[in-house]
């Protein structure tokens, strides 16, 4: 086990840095070049741009300016072209919001997922399961955009509740509960929109695999002993069926932290979307390289553990 | 197994209930507003250090954080904000081939003098080969008068700058000890830009001065230009007396030694300040105490006052600190001298600024003001909508419904920005001048302002906008006429072809009008006129780019036929940058290379003229000028609006002879939030200090 996970870090190590530089030429071939002042200002003079390229190694070959990024990314030093603050305090600051946000659409879409995925195999073929279908592929065909505007303006015209930002903004807060319960409304609005997909995708995957295990022999065996329907169902069904869901873990990580441009700008919500894509419109490299080096060591990581669990769960995976 | 089927119900249905009942809270929340108000903005400021920041999201953070030593009254006229008073002289001096002509020179001039104040003429002085004048107003003009009078010609004093690869160091100076026949009369050394103004042969001193430097610095990078500048030494002066009593929110004395640490922090190459340019013709700042600050000029330039509207910023914090250290220190957690103090920024959410209760011109009413960050147009109505932001920037489709519902308060105003097609002119088919007007009359801008601002705006007549001090309103716009369009195209050897398109000696006319994507009234424009010149005969393709691929490989290297763009200029009277011919280079900003003599001079004279009513005639002639020559199409001004739920503020503001006003908040020329300092919420009533 401990040599299959040096093995597999190594082999991480070296994919990490093809990752890297890939991913830094891929942006520095998009056109265009950082221009931090704004649309066409009359006072930026020649000088002021030579010195602000020479800054951040602009001038230089791409080879160099692939090397100084490297250096200063792991020496920490790293800082963004836009307001020159470290890229790693940046990343830093939208972490807990992030974290929040997909923490929230994972909870949501697990759960409802699970509960209708199991609530259309129960009911198989019937009325209820072809109701619950055609929601989940109406969910699935949802854009994310169209629905929050949906949601947003609906709430704001019957409601007139805030739902911008991270909390509701200008108003005296008189107790903890308030301020929980707030901040909750402001994560859970763009949080079930985010889930939306979710849902859909992980009911139908719950569903199929439900209705798979339940046509294997030891379902009939535990039914032929008499075992009440709901036992057979919910012990013996559901834990082999829940394996496709534990093997999704792996992937789940890197979901944690990338962001979802469109919905946290929709909702103002200060996530590390809204950090990628600033940082794409203003050709800012240094960000860009260092949120997809550290999305990528998390995909990394993420699919590590997940082999790993595959091992825990299923005897018949060996790691060697 | 009923255990797990209740969590497996459970879960979501506790989700859904806690949902439920957080939005019943956030519905119930006392709607009692705190003191304070909410500003919203679409993009987030990049920085909180006026030296460097660009954006206007920053702008406005910023104006309230600091001052300038001069600001604009609400009539858009220079007055005084850290600084109580300033004065302006020029001392201009003349170099004559010897003594004797110098003397005779101010002989001839007091001879011929009439009045002396017309001229703003005070003392003058002959000191050696030199004659000194001492004028009270800077400027060329009254030297230039003054010198026709001097009977004896004086020696042409020559400019030339140049550009260094590497810091200049002393180089110059060696170069006037070393190369006496130069006459080197002036040296100006800031980093690797250096200047000097001689009498010697232009020539010799080029050709020398190059070797010079070469051996000194090198080649590579290295630029010697001729830099129009009067025959003659004129430098301006401005002294500012500073106000006492002013203290930084940190309760450290505001002095003059600030002003020194700003000016010095703009030309620090480290400090890389988008604002360099409006400082680099200073020749040397002396404070000599704590209340004066003396800035002297090389040559005149007319802009620079405005420039010292600049936030001034506080050395006692700055000085020992590394400019690359700002960002993590200062740039994120300002200090100023202004209303309100900077309290805390949390990315992507708000900016909040508080009260400064030892503001020097009186506390604030408002407890402070949160600059809220809503990325997306339509959420951020939604925001103003449920008082989440007080103040919204309407879009031209939503000023409609809200003039008609009374529960708000409307402001609006032209913008000082315009939208313009611009005609490559390097590019033969747009040089014909008939062809330009006849491109003019075939678009219908009435239509297109109503199709693209739903009405709310003006047509453009020029360079500059109904809202600047210096406009021009007698210029007549160019009428909407296909038929007049058509007979100059023909006029200009335009005839229609076999397909319907004009064509000129078996060309067509068509051509590629580019724009940059996500500006949804820059390709509403494009389509219009893609329409309105197909009826004419003339062919145009539509192409839109991302923002950054648009500058860098289409304007910034002058190849396009022709681009849809729009200006923002402010209160910037000095378009230099954009219409001389010296622009016109890539990456410079005269991207439609246009060039016309006239237009250079008055260029020219605008940055050397300092009485607002010459200004005020000569950017008239500029705009009449660059609008007969139409190089760009000027389309519109649009106007801006922005909404207040009604009575949501009022200002209370102190008056002329120290009379405080209670007043509703109004449109000023100076925009609606002039008075920001001021505003107060009704149920907030200020302490009257009557």
């Amino acid at each position: 086990m401990a040599a299959f996970i040096i093995r597999r870090l190594l082999v991480s190590a070296v994919l990490l840095f093809f990752i890297s530089i890939i991913s830094f030429f891929i942006i520095t071939l998009t056109p265009g070049s950082p221009y931090p002042w704004g649309e066409l200002n009359p006072k930026v003079s020649e000088e002021v741009k030579r010195v602000f390229r020479e800054k951040f190694h602009l001038d230089r070959p791409l080879h160099e300016q692939y090397a100084f990024i490297m250096r200063d990314l792991f020496t920490g030093n790293l800082r963004s072209i836009k307001d020159e603050r470290p890229v790693l305090e940046k990343i830093a600051e939208r972490l807990p919001a992030t974290l929040l946000l997909n923490i929230g659409a994972l909870a949501l879409s697990l759960s409802f997922g699970l509960m209708l995925g199991i609530y259309g195999a129960r009911h198989a073929g019937r009325p209820p399961d072809v109701i619950t279908s055609v929601i989940a592929f109406i969910f699935i065909a949802l854009p994310g955009f169209w629905v929050s505007y949906l949601v947003a303006i609906a709430l704001v015209d019957w409601a007139a509740v805030p739902i911008l930002g991270t909390h509701t903004i200008g108003v005296a807060f008189t107790n903890g509960a308030q301020v929980f319960l707030d901040r909750w409304w402001h994560v859970m609005m763009p949080a079930s929109i985010l889930a939306i997909g979710g849902i859909a995708v992980q009911s139908r995957f719950v569903r199929a695999s439900m209705i798979e295990t339940l046509r294997e022999d030891y379902i009939r065996t535990a039914r032929a002993k008499g075992l009440d329907e709901n036992a057979v169902f919910y012990r013996h069904a559901l834990r082999n069926s829940i394996r496709p869901l534990i093997t999704g873990i792996g992937m789940l990580l890197p979901a944690l932290i990338s962001g979802a441009v469109i919905i946290e700008n929709i909702f103002a919500y200060p996530g590390m979307g809204r950090l990628g894509y600033e940082a794409v419109l203003e050709r800012d490299y240094p960000t860009l390289v260092a949120l997809n080096f550290v999305t990528a060591a998390l995909v990394l990581v993420g699919n590590l553990i997940a082999d790993m669990l595959y091992a825990v769960v299923d005897p018949r995976v060996r790691l060697e | 197994m009923p255990r797990v089927r209740t969590l497996i119900i459970g879960v979501p249905l506790c989700l859904t209930a806690v949902t439920a009942l957080a939005l019943w809270t956030v519905s119930r929340i006392s709607s009692d507003k705190k003191n304070e108000m909410y500003i919203g903005s679409i993009g987030e400021p990049t920085t909180l250090n006026p030296l460097q920041a660009a954006d206007s999201a920053a702008g406005a953070v910023t104006g309230v954080i600091f001052n300038g030593l001069l600001k604009y009254n609400a009539d858009l006229v220079i007055e005084g904000d850290l600084a109580e008073s300033w004065t302006m002289r020029q001392r201009s001096t003349f170099f004559f081939a010897n003594p004797e002509e110098a003397v005779q020179a101010a002989a001839n001039m007091e001879a011929q003098l009439v009045d002396r104040a017309a001229l703003h003429l005070g003392k003058y002085s002959v000191d050696g080969d030199k004659l000194v004048l001492e004028l009270t107003l800077p400027g060329v003009a009254d030297s230039q008068k003054l010198a026709a009078m001097f009977g004896v010609a004086p020696l042409a004093a020559k400019t030339l700058g140049i550009t260094a690869p590497k810091p200049l160091g002393d180089a110059l100076e060696d170069f006037a000890a070393e190369n006496p026949a130069a006459r080197v009369v002036r040296v100006w050394t800031n980093g690797n830009l250096g200047e000097i103004v001689f009498l010697g042969d232009p020539d010799t001193v080029r050709a020398g001065l190059q070797k010079f430097l070469v051996a000194r610095v090198g080649d590579k990078g290295l630029v010697l230009d001729d830099i129009v500048a009067p025959p003659f030494l004129a430098e301006p002066e401005v002294d500012f007396r500073l106000r006492d009593g002013v203290r930084w929110h940190d309760g450290a004395p505001f002095t003059s030694r600030d002003v020194r640490f700003t000016y010095n922090a703009l030309m620090d190459d480290r400090v890389a300040s988008p604002r360099k340019s409006d400082y680099e013709l200073v020749l040397s700042l002396a404070t000599p105490d704590e209340r004066t600050v003396r800035v002297v000029y090389r040559r005149p330039f007319s802009p620079a006052l405005e420039s010292w509207m600049m936030s001034i910023m506080p050395a006692h914090l700055l000085e020992d600190l590394a400019p690359d250290q700002w960002p993590m220190k200062f740039n994120r957690a300002p200090v100023g001298t202004g209303p309100f103090k900077f309290a805390e920024w949390k990315t992507n959410q708000f900016v909040r600024v508080v009260r400064n209760d030892d503001y020097f011109r009186g506390s604030p009413h408002l407890g402070g003001i949160v600059f809220r960050v809503l990325p997306d147009p339509l959420t951020l109505r939604l925001a103003f909508e449920t008082r989440q932001i007080d103040f919204w920037g309407v879009d031209p489709w939503a000023v409609g419904s809200f003039r008609q519902d009374d529960r708000f308060t409307l402001f609006s105003a032209p913008s000082n920005s315009y939208n313009y097609i611009g005609w490559n002119l390097r590019k033969p088919m747009f040089q014909d001048l008939r062809v330009r007007q006849a491109l003019a009359h075939a678009v219908n801008i009435g239509q297109m302002i109503r199709y693209v601002l739903y009405g709310y705006g003006v047509q453009s007549t020029g360079i500059f906008t109904p809202e600047m001090w210096f406009f021009n309103p007698d210029i007549r716009p160019l009428a909407y006429d296909p038929q007049k369009a058509r007979t100059l195209l023909a006029e200009a050897g335009w005839k229609p072809g076999p397909d319907g398109i004009l064509e000129k000696d078996g060309q067509r006319f068509s051509f590629t009008l580019i724009t940059n994507n996500g500006n949804a009234i820059r390709s509403d424009i494009a389509t219009l006129v893609q329409a309105d010149l197909k009826a004419i005969g003339i062919e145009v393709n539509v192409e839109m780019y991302e923002w950054a691929v648009f500058i860098k490989n289409f304007v910034n290297k002058g190849e396009f036929d022709a681009v849809v763009l729009g200006w923002a200029l402010g209160q910037g009277f000095d378009q230099f940058q954009i219409w001389h011919s010296s622009q016109t280079g890539p990456e410079q900003l005269n991207m439609v290379a246009y060039q016309n003599p006239e237009a250079d001079r008055l260029l020219q004279a605008i940055r050397e003229e300092f009485d607002r009513e010459t200004i005020i005639e000569l950017c008239g002639e500029l705009q009449q000028l660059i609008y007969d020559d139409q190089p760009y199409m000027f389309l519109f001004v649009p106007e801006g609006t922005s909404v207040m739920w009604k009575n949501a503020f009022r200002v209370y503001r102190p008056g002329p002879g120290g009379k405080w006003i209670d007043e509703p908040v109004t449109m000023t020329k100076a925009g609606w939030s002039h008075y920001l300092e001021w505003f107060y919420r009704p149920e907030y009533p200020p302490q009257q200090e009557n």
